[in-house]
């Protein structure tokens, strides 16, 4: 048997990887970073510009509308998604009847374009023509502005974030289930522990890396929505309901005014890092102590 | 393993390097080769890039064009492609970058000022020098497209925007189409009481979608204030246009709009008027062909809009300017046989027989050709011809939008949303937009 462990044969080997790696992640990166700090349009010579863009995003109320919509979303998505996710595996890992097909339909969202979850949550929150309201009217209530309004859109995109990304973290979650070894839960059984008691003291804390990773996927998949916001309501009324990744398309594609649009993507790529490796801290500190 | 064998195996794992930089160098030749395009097999192509995903369907008057050239000049072949208006602005931006711009494309005119600016634009001077092209112009259709010197680009089609009403709808509770704003207040008062929407708007990824209201811009002096906008001598934020954007709050407030204008597009706010649902819709001559094929199209008239009794200057204003231009790559002026394709078909595009095509079409002609045949006696584009050709009504020299940057024409389209769905105030609305009026470009 040949081993390839010479250092140019590891380096020949993973040298297409870091080729790719460096073409479309290292290079846009650094391409991005750079041109936050000119004046580029696109089209013209960029010019210089220090770091004004970054100063000028304190100035940026739509900025700072943008980033509290996405707040409001991390919060929302996280709170939600993540419990939700790990109860619908809990129980579907369980023997009860049908669960197949039901793994399959709550996975069945997450294999949807992004753009098509949008439009089929348009025609459920549409304030005016939508199914949700058309409900609560039928009840004999007056529905809330779901979306299109200056203050519930950010709730409904973190509703339907959850919605189409539940299964894909459950199934993560159901993965670790199975994967459990089954003598520790008949240990448990046979020491008397209940069925919650089983959840609390030995499920959860065995689960502890597939939560750590299914939180920060969450946190991640936030600062990447785009898609929902975009057909949603195009980020209206007058851009109150752009999260930050529709407001960075909006300055750079719509505006030309790529050196502050680049400065905006640098700014949601840091903060997205800076949550993830915060979270990441968090737990590890969580679990010292 | 010794430095020695080292540099021993050196030159073997370097030869399959080589390989793939050859491979490489020759997929790079084959890809530049491929772009290069031009002449094949004794026939030219030029590339045409245009701001609709489907041409033939969304475009049919330029797809017309394309294959009438093709038939008239069986030694060019005419490469038309489209994408949505966001993807094609995207694509023109790098495609400026990276020097592969198609030859000829539709771009909107603060993008293409940009490039003008760049050096990216074929001077059109020339072009439109040959069998006296630009004297089929009213001078107004080319002054927006100019550069100093340079004439960077001509009219694609003529913006000839307004609202489309529903005479059956008016009718049906008693009203007469209106005449002035207070006239429209009252239809908005009177059809809400009906639950009918008065005009159809649709804001979501279609902001710009407020044509009837930059005209309306215009009976509130925005061409006498136009220069000092521009050099920021007079702002956006001054009493005339306050009182425009108070009579939008008060459309707003007599429930003249869609309640769902921020979740709708543009395109939905169209089906709502040729599904019956409104009585308006704020659109442009582009629209006549589509409305007249709906179930309300022998229904249907345009109007220019509302005077004001408080408004600024000449009110009979209708809006006939060009709308964003066709330009050409510099890069087609370095290969004369590509430079005399491209030239024929301008020619072509704006001879009178192109321009009857635009008309067949239901499209305003952008010269001073005059339109025949059966396609001017549809009734709608019949009302839209007889609302230019009013007595007494004249065009602005071009739409407020188009004059200014991208920037600060996204902020007034927004502004008059932000004032129609009561999310701003006439101030706020104005206070918003005045901080971004600069020159284009």
């Amino acid at each position: 048997m040949n081993w390839l462990s010479r250092r140019w044969q590891a380096a020949l080997m993973l040298a297409p990887a870091l080729l790719v790696y460096t073409v479309y992640v290292v290079y846009p990166v650094g391409y991005s970073i750079f041109y936050s700090f000119t004046d580029y349009n696109g089209v013209t010579e960029a010019k210089y510009v220090g770091t004004a863009n970054y100063r000028h995003m304190a100035d940026d109320s739509l900025f700072w509308s943008s980033m509290r919509n996405t707040m409001v979303v991390l919060g929302v998505a996280v709170v939600l998604l993540v419990p939700l996710a790990f109860l619908l595996a809990v129980l579907l890992s369980s023997r009860i009847r049908g669960a197949g097909v039901l793994r399959a339909l709550i996975f069945a969202p997450a294999i949807v374009a992004p753009i098509l979850v949008g439009l089929i949550w348009v025609f459920i929150l549409d304030p005016h023509i939508g199914l949700a309201n058309a409900f609560l009217a039928s009840l004999g209530f007056t529905g809330p502005e779901w979306i299109g309004g200056t203050s519930l859109t950010p709730v409904s995109v973190a509703l339907v974030y959850t919605w189409q990304t539940v299964g894909f973290i459950m199934t993560i979650f159901y993965a670790g289930i199975r994967m459990m070894p089954r003598d520790v839960l008949e240990a448990s059984q046979l020491d008397g522990a209940t069925r919650w008691q089983q959840l609390r003291y030995v499920t959860v804390p065995m689960l502890q890396e597939s939560f750590a990773i299914c939180t920060v996927l969450a946190i991640t998949g936030v600062f990447k929505i785009f898609e929902l916001v975009y057909v949603l309501t195009g980020g209206g009324p007058i851009h109150l309901s752009e999260v930050l990744v529709s407001y960075m398309y909006y300055v750079t594609f719509q505006l030309q005014n790529y050196g502050y649009g680049l400065a905006l993507a640098v700014v949601v790529c840091v903060l997205g890092a800076v949550v993830s490796l915060a979270y990441l801290g968090f737990r590890r500190r969580s679990a010292r102590a | 393993m010794t430095r020695a064998q080292r540099a021993h195996r050196g030159p073997r794992w370097s030869r399959p390097a080589a390989g793939l930089v050859a491979v490489a160098l020759a997929a790079t030749g084959l890809a530049a080769c491929g772009s290069e395009g031009g002449t094949s097999g004794g026939s030219k192509t030029i590339t045409l890039s245009m701001q609709t995903a489907n041409v033939q369907k969304s475009d049919p008057a330029t797809y017309q064009i394309v294959k009438a050239f093709e038939k008239k000049n069986p030694g060019i072949k005419v490469n038309l492609t489209g994408q949505p208006v966001d993807q094609h602005e995207q694509q023109m931006t790098i495609a400026a970058q990276s020097h592969t711009l198609p030859d000829v494309f539709w771009v909107y005119n603060s993008l293409a000022q940009t490039m003008a600016k760049n050096g990216n634009l074929l001077d059109l001077t020339p072009v439109l020098a040959q069998n006296q092209l630009k004297a089929k112009f009213p001078p107004s259709m080319l002054a927006g497209y100019r550069r100093g010197a340079l004439q960077y680009g001509v009219p694609y089609q003529a913006l000839v925007t307004g609202l489309y009403y529903n005479k059956k709808i008016l009718a049906k509770y008693g009203l007469a189409l209106p005449k002035t704003f207070d006239d429209l207040l009252q239809v908005a008062k009177v059809l809400h009481s009906h639950g009918v929407v008065t005009i159809s708007q649709g804001a979501n990824q279609s902001s710009f979608s407020v044509w009837a209201f930059l005209t309306m811009l215009d009976r509130f002096g925005w061409e006498q204030k136009q220069a000092g906008l521009l050099d920021g001598s007079i702002s956006y934020d001054n009493p005339d246009f306050l009182r425009l954007y108070e009579h939008v709050a008060e459309l707003a407030k007599a429930g003249a709009f869609p309640e769902n204008m921020t979740t709708q597009n543009y395109q939905q706010a169209v089906d709502a008027f040729t599904g019956g649902k409104a009585a308006m819709l704020d659109s442009g001559v582009w629209a006549a062909g589509a409305i007249q094929a709906s179930p309300v199209g022998n229904d249907v008239g345009f109007w220019a809009g509302p005077t004001f009794a408080d408004g600024v200057g000449k009110q009979e204003l209708v809006m006939n300017a060009p709308s964003a231009p066709l330009v050409v790559s510099a890069a087609v002026g370095k290969n004369k046989t590509k430079l005399d394709a491209v030239t024929k078909f301008l020619q072509f595009y704006y001879s009178d027989a192109g321009q009857q095509l635009l008309v067949d079409n239901a499209q305003t002609p952008v010269t001073t050709y005059q339109p025949t045949g059966p396609a001017v006696q549809k009734p709608v584009f019949a009302s839209v011809l007889a609302a230019l050709h009013a007595p007494g009504w004249t065009s602005p020299s071009a739409q407020p939008d188009l004059v200014v940057s991208a920037a600060a024409s996204t902020a007034i389209y927004e502004s008059m949303y932000g004032v129609m769905e009561g999310v701003l105030s006439p101030k706020q609305a104005l206070q918003n937009v005045a901080p971004t009026i600069k020159p284009a470009g």
